[in-house]
């Protein structure tokens, strides 16, 4: 991996200092942006380089930076073991303190269960969230989730399936709090998870690497998410923003607002999402009429569409559009999983849109080289054989 | 007899002026629909012949206009029709079931199908079947009681719920389910002129017939033995009135989901205003409903930056609506 050649002491030293203070106390850091702890500028590659600071500077985090080349490197620390007993803020702000190393595992949500794969922690999982089947990166990262038994959804969850399979430690998404007091009862610690955007995402990450004991990983995985918040941001700076549509799971004419995640990942990728003026946090509804009004330049359909590119080409009633005409219509790919969503990997939504909004950069093939390189790392697959 | 004269009394020139004056409040209400909306339509681009907006104004505007203007029309009849022949003042299209065959319908084709229109025709489909279903269960019953279709059709609005049920667990979560439910709270977004043309005119020609049969409707809210005296067939008339009105709403509610308190109210409105039970009120009842509808979809399209469930407007519009016919009333007496 090129992408890991290089060092900075200093990200390492932020990260570090942040991550152990997700441990201690991370009732106030834990939401974090693990490497916000950054001095960097002291950096020599920082100092030789003004136009190379630039870019890290705008995007308002000093942890990355550029070398002489141009290109963009970020260094993971050698972090931390985890010092047990160990007490640890989640996301629902409950201490939770565990004694020791946790052996044996149970994850009630997709992200955290994809999260868990990533920090290398997959070994120790007993059981995991219904529906595993429908997530193609378990059968191809880890096919043994797909054997373990269910412990119900975010809607349904088996609280008693859970607790006959005695693990060590639960992690739960926060829609799931009610089920900690029955589970503390029965003496099972857990700890509940909140990843509904890139921050929180983050947070998670550092929470499960410190309560596993895979800081390590976690510091990788949020060191490779900022680098390429860093590249992208840097790459990005001066080129057009072209504007953006993006169609939700549902339905064509349900969209993700400014405050939602997904667009968050257009602006990243180098977009402008038309509905950011749309406050609301969940899909929202619109007209036909008003995508016609915004007359965007993209339509991006979200990884789980339930229809197609080709049926919104032959819509009738968007014929006209700019988007439509052009035939800039494309769907988020969903071969790992759903790129458009906070997923571990989710980063790579943007990623790989830049490239799609951007063909005057011709960065396609750098883009696949980075997908390629985080399934590699974080999933012991490559991403180009699906 | 005195009862029958008064049902029979023919249009006044009281409830002639109040229908002119529903026509107007439509057609006003219409005329602002056509010219209310997300893109940007000027009168100078749509006289110059500007092709997008024209696209827009036809496909688009008109067709959810029209939608709005038809099916409100054609759910305030029904309403009345329900309400006459059952004599019950609670009753409307979820009675015998045509709504919820309509959920069940659309929902088995978000799953099944792909497409807007198949899941129009799924849920017309569904509206079919559970009308055909509640008709049939009640002509096993020979005496020719009403209260028969009542029960057969809440056992087939019961059936329909289950399947609704059964359907929506199997639904995924994300995507599936989230759209069923957006269809049930009703909205006229995502009409467009190439869709709506069949339902329109099939629901037209049932609004016509059952003006046609205004008479014969009315003889049905008389005693059976009255309207059996003036030689009218009860049983087969009214399965012939209640499947016109019912075909209506299934055309309806097919293209726009789940419209709530339309056809209860608007017939209780017309006939609080006139204060009988004649072909006028029946009138001024889809004049009413056409009303409510248009200015609710009107209210849900604008009133934020998203698309609302037009049924959320329907109900804000109408109950203060009914609660001043009822206060109005009171004083007077």
């Amino acid at each position: 991996m090129r992408l890991k050649k290089c060092t900075a002491a200093l990200l390492a030293l932020g990260m570090a200092l942040s991550l152990a203070a997700c441990g201690a106390q991370p009732a106030e850091s834990a939401p974090a942006a693990a490497p916000a702890a950054t001095e960097a500028p002291a950096t020599p590659e920082t100092t030789e380089t003004e136009k190379a600071a630039e870019p890290a500077e705008e995007a308002g985090e000093g942890a990355v930076v550029l070398d002489p080349d141009g290109q963009f490197y970020a260094e993971v620390p050698a972090a931390a073991e985890t010092v047990y007993p160990v007490t640890l803020t989640d996301q629902a702000g409950r201490e939770v303190t565990l004694e020791a190393e946790p052996q044996t595992l149970v994850s009630g949500y997709y992200i955290s269960t994809s999260l868990l794969v990533a920090l290398g922690q997959q070994d120790k999982l007993v059981g995991i969230e219904a529906k595993a089947d429908t997530r193609p990166i378990y059968a191809r990262s880890a096919p043994e989730l797909l054997e373990l038994p269910s412990v119900g959804t975010a809607k349904e969850f088996d609280l008693e399936g859970c607790a006959a399979l005695d693990p060590d430690l639960v992690v739960l998404p926060l829609k799931l709090e009610s089920a900690v007091e029955p589970l503390e009862a029965l003496g099972i610690d857990v700890l509940l998870v909140d990843p509904e955007d890139q921050e929180r995402l983050n947070a998670a990450a550092a929470l499960l690497g410190t309560a596993t004991n895979a800081q390590d990983r976690a510091n990788e995985l949020l060191a490779f998410t900022e680098m390429q918040q860093g590249r992208l941001t840097g790459l990005l700076a001066g080129a057009e923003r072209p504007t953006v549509y993006l169609a939700g799971n549902s339905d064509f004419l349900s969209t993700a607002g400014g405050g939602m995640y997904q667009s968050g990942m257009i602006e990243l990728a180098g977009g402008e999402n038309v509905a950011a003026d749309i406050t609301e946090d969940y899909w929202a509804t619109v007209s036909y009429e008003q995508i016609l009004a915004w007359d965007p330049e993209y339509i991006v359909l979200a990884s789980d569409a339930g229809y197609t590119v080709g049926d919104v080409l032959a819509d009738p009633n968007l014929a006209g559009c700019t988007a439509v005409e052009n035939g800039h219509v494309l769907q988020i790919p969903g071969d790992a999983e759903a790129w458009d969503s906070p997923v571990p990997g989710g980063i790579l939504g943007s990623v790989w849109l830049s490239g799609a909004l951007h063909p005057e950069l011709a960065i396609d093939g750098e883009n696949m080289e980075i997908i390629n390189d985080f399934y590699e790392t974080f999933y012991g697959f490559t991403y180009q054989e699906f | 007899m005195t009862s029958m004269r008064r049902f029979m009394a023919s249009p006044t020139r009281n409830s002639k002026a109040l229908c002119l004056a529903g026509t107007a409040l439509l057609a006003a209400l219409a005329f602002f629909s056509l010219f209310c909306g997300k893109y940007p339509l000027t009168l100078s681009g749509l006289l110059g012949g500007d092709a997008m907006q024209w696209r827009v104004f036809w496909t688009l505007r008109f067709s959810r206009t029209a939608v709005g203007v038809i099916g409100g029309f054609a759910l305030g009849v029904a309403g009345f029709v329900y309400q006459t022949v059952f004599r019950n003042p609670l009753a409307s299209p979820d009675v015998i079931g045509v709504s919820s065959g309509a959920s069940a319908g659309a929902a088995a084709g978000i799953l099944f199908l792909s497409g807007a229109a198949a899941v129009t025709a799924a849920a017309f489909a569904g509206a079919l079947a559970a009308v055909c279903l509640a008709l049939a269960l009640s002509s096993l019953d020979r005496s020719g009681r009403r209260s028969t279709i009542v029960l057969a059709g809440i056992a087939v609005h019961s059936l329909a719920q289950t399947a609704l049920m059964a359907l929506k667990l199997t639904a995924d979560p994300e995507r599936e389910l989230a759209s069923i439910e957006y269809w049930i709270m009703g909205s006229l977004n995502g009409i467009s002129g190439y869709a709506v043309g069949g339902n329109l005119a099939l629901c037209a020609v049932c609004a016509a017939a059952l003006f046609a049969l205004h008479r014969q409707i009315l003889l049905l809210s008389a005693e059976e033995g009255e309207a059996k005296l003036l030689g009218v067939s009860v049983g087969r008339l009214r399965l012939a009135v209640l499947g016109a009105a019912t075909l209506a709403v299934a055309c309806v509610v097919s293209l726009s989901g789940l419209i709530s308190f339309i056809g209860l109210l608007a017939p209780h409105g017309a006939r609080l205003l006139t204060r009988r039970n004649g072909p006028g009120t029946m009138l001024l009842g889809g004049l009413l409903g056409g009303a409510l509808l248009v200015g609710a979809d009107i209210l849900a399209r604008t009133a934020a930056a998203t698309e609302l469930p037009v049924s959320i407007f329907t109900s804000l519009l109408g109950a203060p609506f009914l609660i001043y016919l009822i206060a109005r009333g009171r004083r007077d007496v």
